[in-house]
């Protein structure tokens, strides 16, 4: 029965959700992020309840978005996890979770109102278990236990949709709402089936659509329940394009932790991680061509592809057992730091210094890195800790980025109106 | 609830209470310091062949505009920018002209194509352009023989001197499209309209 059963799902989600906190920072994004501190969901240290000055809706919303992308990654790989038998890995998945859970009630809260939060948190806690029972059903080839799961999915999008239809005040058609949440769920257990049959080329498509589809159900959702002057705001192009960089390269950041799993793990699926993480590099060389054209988007794809192939590298030989190996992809990825810092600093006009690039950069890498001795070592928390935030360090990066790009395109667009007429239907176009 | 998802939030909750009673962070090894993992299978690491990608796919650029709902087939000509600053205009009244160091239509990012709405004695390629209404369709051929195509979302007609550049031609990474005319009234002792009229459409 319905009632009872979320009831008891609302009870079991608070252990679910117990863990390590993955939440992005409120404050404006520095470049060089701060030195890492002990992450925790629930203490002044946590980056959204730390925040001093209220942030703007838009910064909200964008962060919004981050989180609800983040909540397609994290589920995706619990699910995958839980499908695999990993155990210790799904532990940590499920922590990981549960503290964008947090961060995302948090955000409702601030951007929609603490009512809203309240029903927020646990139609989506319901959404998260009944994911995890169905991965569960999968990974035993159960059946009925799959079936009760999708009624399950099936009654929890039609209660968000309904929610969020409502919040809007009649912007957002339930039916609307409804799709939006289906797509979601859909790519997430489309996933889980295309991973149990390792189909592993499926799966991490619909890996990567329901990355996107679910950052963009962000925009959707504040687009409808915001007010008509932040609205506008969300679709400025300088909005949109700092929400834009920092889906494609946190995205990479998500996409590289993956395909180096698989390198570190050897396993199966690292062919399809591998073209995913490409097909990344690809969407991230066409971001360059429209903003600087494709001499430097060339230049900088040469660069990016050198990065991922050293990052790659330092993975394979760690699956492999060859330090010699893992410390000269260590040593070139300096090279990469430094070069691409030359290429992208004058592309914001001096506004990122070289310098501070390199340094992000380098923060990156040494995080992607360490992502990877974790979990070669088996420290998944470790692991989740540090792709939380190296998903974190990409938006500051995006960030600043965003803003150096689009006030160097900026300066170089036409000015003023367009002389195009001259007269001839000046009777008529005067009275339309 | 799987036996498994209880036990192991369980276990998450422990391992967090441990570590904010003890104050302990994440033990998180530096890079290249631990020790690689041996391999448990002498099987090829699948790694080792990795290549990154280095090519993109790259638009070709516009060569003809079709709007049925007006009419509209018109070559493109390539513009760029005046000395002065400002776009240049097309160079015939009857052709349209594609801005080119914004993005070629169907590429991430807003391009532009401009079009005049009358000559000195009668109509321009955009004569009809504020009559369009949204949901029209836009198609643009390319020069590699696709065509992409575009629906009108919205209409605006805005003075000359407070022309929104931004809304314009600022870049984003929605493949947009934006068509630029004339409108309002004549000023005849400049020989310009005051106001210019933008259409906004989105890729289909």
């Amino acid at each position: 029965m319905r009632t009872r059963q979320a009831g008891r799902r609302r009870h079991l989600f608070p252990l679910l959700c117990a863990g390590l906190a993955v939440a992005l920072p409120a404050g404006p994004a520095p470049l060089r992020p701060a030195a890492p501190a002990p992450p925790s969901a629930h203490g002044p240290d946590h980056p959204v309840a730390a925040a001093a000055t209220a942030p703007s809706a838009a910064d909200l919303a964008v962060r919004f978005q981050a989180l609800l992308g983040q909540h397609s990654v994290l589920a995706a790989d619990l699910m995958r996890s839980r499908i695999r038998g990993d155990d210790a890995f799904a532990q940590a998945a499920n922590a990981a979770l549960g503290g964008n859970t947090d961060a995302m009630t948090s955000l409702v809260g601030q951007l929609f109102g603490a009512a809203t939060a309240d029903k927020f948190r646990p139609m989506w806690s319901d959404h998260i278990v009944a994911l995890v029972a169905y991965a569960g059903a999968v990974a035993e080839r159960d059946t009925r236990a799959k079936g009760r799961a999708r009624a399950e999915l099936v009654e929890d999008e039609q209660q968000l949709g309904r929610f969020f239809a409502g919040a809007s005040h009649g912007r957002l058609p339930p039916k609307v709402a409804r799709a939006a949440v289906v797509m979601h769920v859909n790519h997430l257990t489309g996933q889980a089936d295309a991973y149990a049959a390792a189909d592993y080329t499926t799966a991490d498509r619909l890996y990567r659509e329901g990355y996107q589809h679910t950052y963009g159900l962000g925009l959707t959702l504040a687009d409808a329940l915001l007010p008509a002057a932040d609205r506008a705001t969300l679709r400025a192009p300088v909005w949109r394009l700092r929400s834009q960089l920092g889906e494609v390269l946190a995205e990479h950041a998500v996409l590289l932790e993956d395909v180096n799993r698989a390198a570190v793990a050897n396993t199966a699926d690292f062919d399809a991680a591998g073209d995913t993480i490409n097909a990344n590099t690809r969407d991230l060389a066409a971001a360059i061509d429209t903003l600087f054209g494709a001499s430097t988007a060339r230049r900088f794809q040469s660069l990016w592809a050198s990065h991922v192939e050293l990052l790659v590298e330092y993975a394979a030989a760690t699956a492999a057992g060859k330090p010699d190996r893992r410390h000269r992809a260590q040593a070139e990825l300096r090279t990469f730091e430094h070069d691409m810092a030359a290429v992208l600093a004058p592309a914001t006009g001096g506004r990122v210094p070289a310098a501070d690039l390199s340094a992000a950069l380098q923060e990156h890498d040494r995080m992607l890195l360490e992502h990877a001795d974790a979990y070669a070592a088996r420290d998944y928390r470790g692991a989740q800790d540090l792709a939380g935030r190296t998903y974190e360090h990409m938006f500051a990066l995006a960030r600043g980025l965003a803003d150096g790009f689009g006030a160097t395109v900026a300066a170089r667009l036409p000015h003023g109106g367009a002389q195009t007429g001259y007269g001839g239907l000046a009777g008529v176009t005067e009275h339309r | 609830m799987p036996a498994y998802a209880r036990t192991a939030a369980l276990a998450g909750l422990t391992t967090a209470m441990i570590a904010v009673l003890t104050g302990a962070a994440p033990s998180v090894p530096r890079p290249g310091g631990a020790a690689p993992v041996a391999p448990s299978d002498p099987a090829p690491v699948e790694a080792d062949g990795f290549r990154s990608v280095r090519t993109y796919t790259v638009v070709a650029r516009p060569v003809r505009l079709r709007i049925r709902a007006l009419h509209v087939d018109s070559a493109l000509q390539r513009l760029g920018l005046q000395r002065d600053g400002t776009v240049e205009v097309p160079a015939r009244p009857e052709v349209a002209g594609w801005y080119e160091h914004g993005p070629r239509p169907g590429q991430p990012g807003p391009a532009v194509i401009l079009g005049h709405v009358d000559s000195r004695s009668g109509p321009g390629v955009f004569a009809q352009l504020s009559t369009v209404r949204p949901g029209t369709l836009i198609a643009v051929d390319r020069a590699d023989g696709s065509t992409v195509t575009f629906r009108v979302t919205g209409v605006s007609q805005t003075s000359k001197t407070a022309f929104p550049t931004d809304l314009v031609y600022a870049p984003t990474l929605d493949a947009t499209l934006r068509l630029v005319t004339c409108g309002g009234s004549f000023d005849r002792a400049r020989g310009s309209y005051r106001d210019n009229v933008i259409v906004f459409a989105d890729h289909v």
